[in-house]
């Protein structure tokens, strides 16, 4: 009993880093959908009667947020290449 | 004086100790049972700066958790003292409610009772000073440790071996009296003997500052014959009182929240106080029906003492608690905030020194007042009422509407309102740092040290913008007006921006809320590069006035990244969940470039497609 809970232990230390992995990845597609629904926003605002300053504005943001969203989208990305790296050297052992 | 009168009292108990050996055991129990208290509060102050206060703040959402809260932590720690004062702390910092104050208050005075029980239950029934002699060795062990958690467990455990040694020596000092004395014999009857017992209670609560130790001298001179049941009952009643004046005098030195709560804490504990005077016989009462109920034997006074100061906190605890949203409305209303000067500190007291957390949070609200001050000389400096910004409403309108800027001495406004500020959270922020503190806070006390020289900063260039402002700002040439008008819209839709993000909800703020505010800056720095070259090969201005702005617009942006800078430590929350990977991806100084670059060539238009990951 006390070594299959060691196992478990020494399993659990070993996919350390699987586990940050993914808590990192499902917190930045929570970040992202605030983003997406921020986008959004930004977009319906930009169809309403603005002067040329305030349409400026919103533009800049809706740049950053789009610029957020895509660097997001290539570390999530990075971390699933990262994920599948690592099944594939684990079925090679 | 206060020499004089230390070389008094030690005269006189040095003389009290020659007449009677006996007292002096006495005096040295209750000065153990004291040191006792005090490592306690010791090692329990090493384990805070974390659990405690994250638990602190979570319990005061309802009433009812807040009563446990107090309950629970002043039975472990045995001491409402401690729990009392960190209260305070928490609510001068407003980091809990007053409302939320109150509870603990509560709580923590119905958990105190659980002391009595532990004197009389056990402290005088058994050979307490054996358990106190390995807890001592143990304790000596742990405390020449050099980690942290160790020393504060060595603390703990020499603090209850010093508790059962103050009981040991006190109850060996009383059982002398028990032959040859019968001090009894002075009980006081009736009501006159219930306020005069009340009143030795209470001085001799405010004397050794612990209603514990008063307590522990009432149980044993009760187990001794020496105080009758009755007066006894009325001591424990004074003792209750006489633990509110530790709170007062950290109230004193709290801020108006803390001040409040110590006021809460007196109404408290007096109204207490005085329903159980009142109703003292049909509380003897109902003490003799449940000590029969739960078993406890018909004389055994010293457990009934217990039960008595257990039931009258609980009657007191029952009586208030619906009352305590009308308490906090009457406290808010008659203790005031008086208003301190803007130059003044308002948040930094000594109170708020009592943990980690409240030093951090007193330092942060602090680092928004300097901001205040600091928005409100940077707009006066561009010309601008604070008012008009805050409404963010025809910024530009208003820059162009200006006809002439108000004289104003802004070097003296800085030494009073900037620098006097930056230099008392400096120095604050030094106090703290010399009191033990983990890597976690040492990193945001950098972090806030840093927003308020970021804040001084901007206000210096703020300072050197100000004397080419005054000179051309309202310049009848167009060219060089609408350069400087330019910066002037530049900063006041920052400071609005900026604004807006304070006002958000707390952990709203993430690093990514900044970006905008990052790009705006150094999209308005191009810009403003690109129309001064402009201007000066289509001759519209002179090199000699180009070079004017240009150091101005380099000011502008100082002042526009510092801003930032100071609002990223004041706003964006280091505990939010997902603040790693909202970092990860705030955009860096080329990202930002590149978009900044690409909105000044182009009408930048992003990609609409679809990118769910």
């Amino acid at each position: 009993m006390k070594t299959r809970l060691l196992l478990e232990k020494l399993g659990h230390f070993l996919g350390q880093d699987k586990v940050s992995q993914r808590q990192e990845m499902k917190s930045i597609r929570e970040v992202l959908k605030k983003l997406k629904n921020k986008e959004k926003h930004l977009r319906e605002e930009l169809d309403k009667d603005l002067d040329h300053d305030e349409r400026h504005e919103i533009q800049t943001k809706l740049h950053v947020v789009h610029a957020q969203r895509l660097k997001g989208l290539d570390r999530v990305k990075e971390l699933r290449a990262e994920q599948s790296g690592n099944e594939k050297s684990k079925g090679s052992d | 004086m206060q020499r004089l009168w230390l070389a008094a009292v030690f005269v006189l108990l040095g003389y009290t100790f020659w007449v009677s050996p006996d007292i002096s055991e006495i005096a040295a129990g209750i000065a153990l049972f004291m040191f006792g208290m005090q490592s306690l509060e010791t090692g329990f102050k090493t384990f805070t700066g974390g659990p405690l206060e994250n638990a602190l703040r979570r319990s005061t959402s309802r009433l009812w958790k807040a009563i446990g809260f107090g309950v629970a932590t002043t039975t472990v720690m045995q001491s409402s003292t401690l729990i009392s004062l960190l209260t305070i702390s928490f609510v001068s910092a407003e980091m809990i409610t007053l409302a939320g104050g109150i509870g603990i208050i509560m709580g923590a005075n119905l958990g105190t009772t659980t002391g009595a029980w532990l004197i009389a239950g056990f402290g005088l029934r058994v050979d307490i000073a054996a358990y106190a002699m390995p807890m001592l060795v143990f304790g000596v062990i742990l405390l020449l440790n050099q980690s942290r958690p160790l020393k504060g467990l060595g603390y703990l455990l020499l603090g209850l071996a010093f508790l059962f040694l103050g009981i040991h020596f006190m109850k060996e000092g009383f059982e002398p009296f028990q032959a040859r004395f019968d001090l009894a014999a002075y009980a006081v009857p009736g009501i006159l003997g219930v306020l005069l017992f009340t009143l030795i209670g209470m001085l001799a609560t405010f004397v050794m500052q612990s209603s514990h130790a008063t307590l522990l001298l009432i149980i044993a001179a009760l187990a001794t014959g020496q105080v009758s049941y009755e007066n006894a009952l009325a001591l424990a009643i004074g003792a209750n009182l006489g633990t509110t004046i530790t709170a007062v005098i950290g109230g004193l030195t709290a801020n108006v929240g803390g001040r409040r709560l110590a006021a809460a804490h007196v109404l408290f504990n007096f109204l207490t106080a005085v329903a159980a005077i009142l109703l003292i016989r049909q509380m003897a009462w109902t003490v003799d029906w449940v000590a029969d109920l739960i078993g406890i034997a018909e004389d055994d006074y010293l457990l009934k003492l217990a039960l008595f100061h257990t039931l009258f906190n609980l009657l007191g605890v029952i009586m208030l608690a619906p009352f305590v949203g009308v308490m906090e409305r009457l406290l808010i209303r008659h203790i005031t905030f008086v208003r301190r000067p803007a130059e003044q500190p308002r948040f930094l007291y000594p109170e708020a020194l009592k943990t980690p957390a409240t030093a951090v949070a007193a330092v942060r609200n602090e680092i928004g007042h300097l901001y205040d001050n600091a928005f409100g000389l940077i707009a006066l400096g561009i010309g601008l009422r604070r008012s008009v910004i805050e409404s963010g409403q025809a910024l530009t309108e208003a820059v162009q509407a200006t006809r002439r800027l108000v004289p104003l001495d802004l070097d003296e406004v800085y030494e009073t309102k900037i620098k006097s500020l930056h230099s008392a959270i400096v120095a604050f922020i030094g106090e703290v740092q010399q009191t033990e503190l983990t890597e976690r806070w040492t990193q945001q006390l950098n972090l806030l040290q840093q927003a308020s020289h970021d804040i001084v900063e901007a206000v210096k260039a703020t300072k050197h913008l100000r004397k080419n402002l005054t000179r051309y700002g309202t310049s009848p040439d167009p060219a060089i007006r609408e350069r400087y008008d330019a910066l002037r819209v530049q900063i006041a839709k920052l400071l609005h921006e900026i604004q807006v993000l304070r006002t958000e909800e707390p952990g709203a703020v993430t690093s990514l809320s900044l970006d905008p505010l990052r790009l705006s800056v150094q999209t308005a720095r191009r810009k403003n590069m690109d129309s001064i070259n402009q201007m000066i090969r289509t001759r519209r201005l002179t090199p000699y006035v180009a070079t004017s702005i240009i150091n101005d617009a380099g000011y502008a942006f100082e002042l526009g990244e510092n801003l930032i800078e100071a609002a990223r430590a004041l706003l964006v929350s280091t505990e939010q969940t997902d603040r790693i990977a909202s970092e990860r991806l705030a955009l860096d100084e080329q990202e930002l470039a590149r978009i900044a670059n690409a909105a000044r060539s182009t009408v930048y238009e992003p990609n609409q497609g679809d990118l769910t990951p």
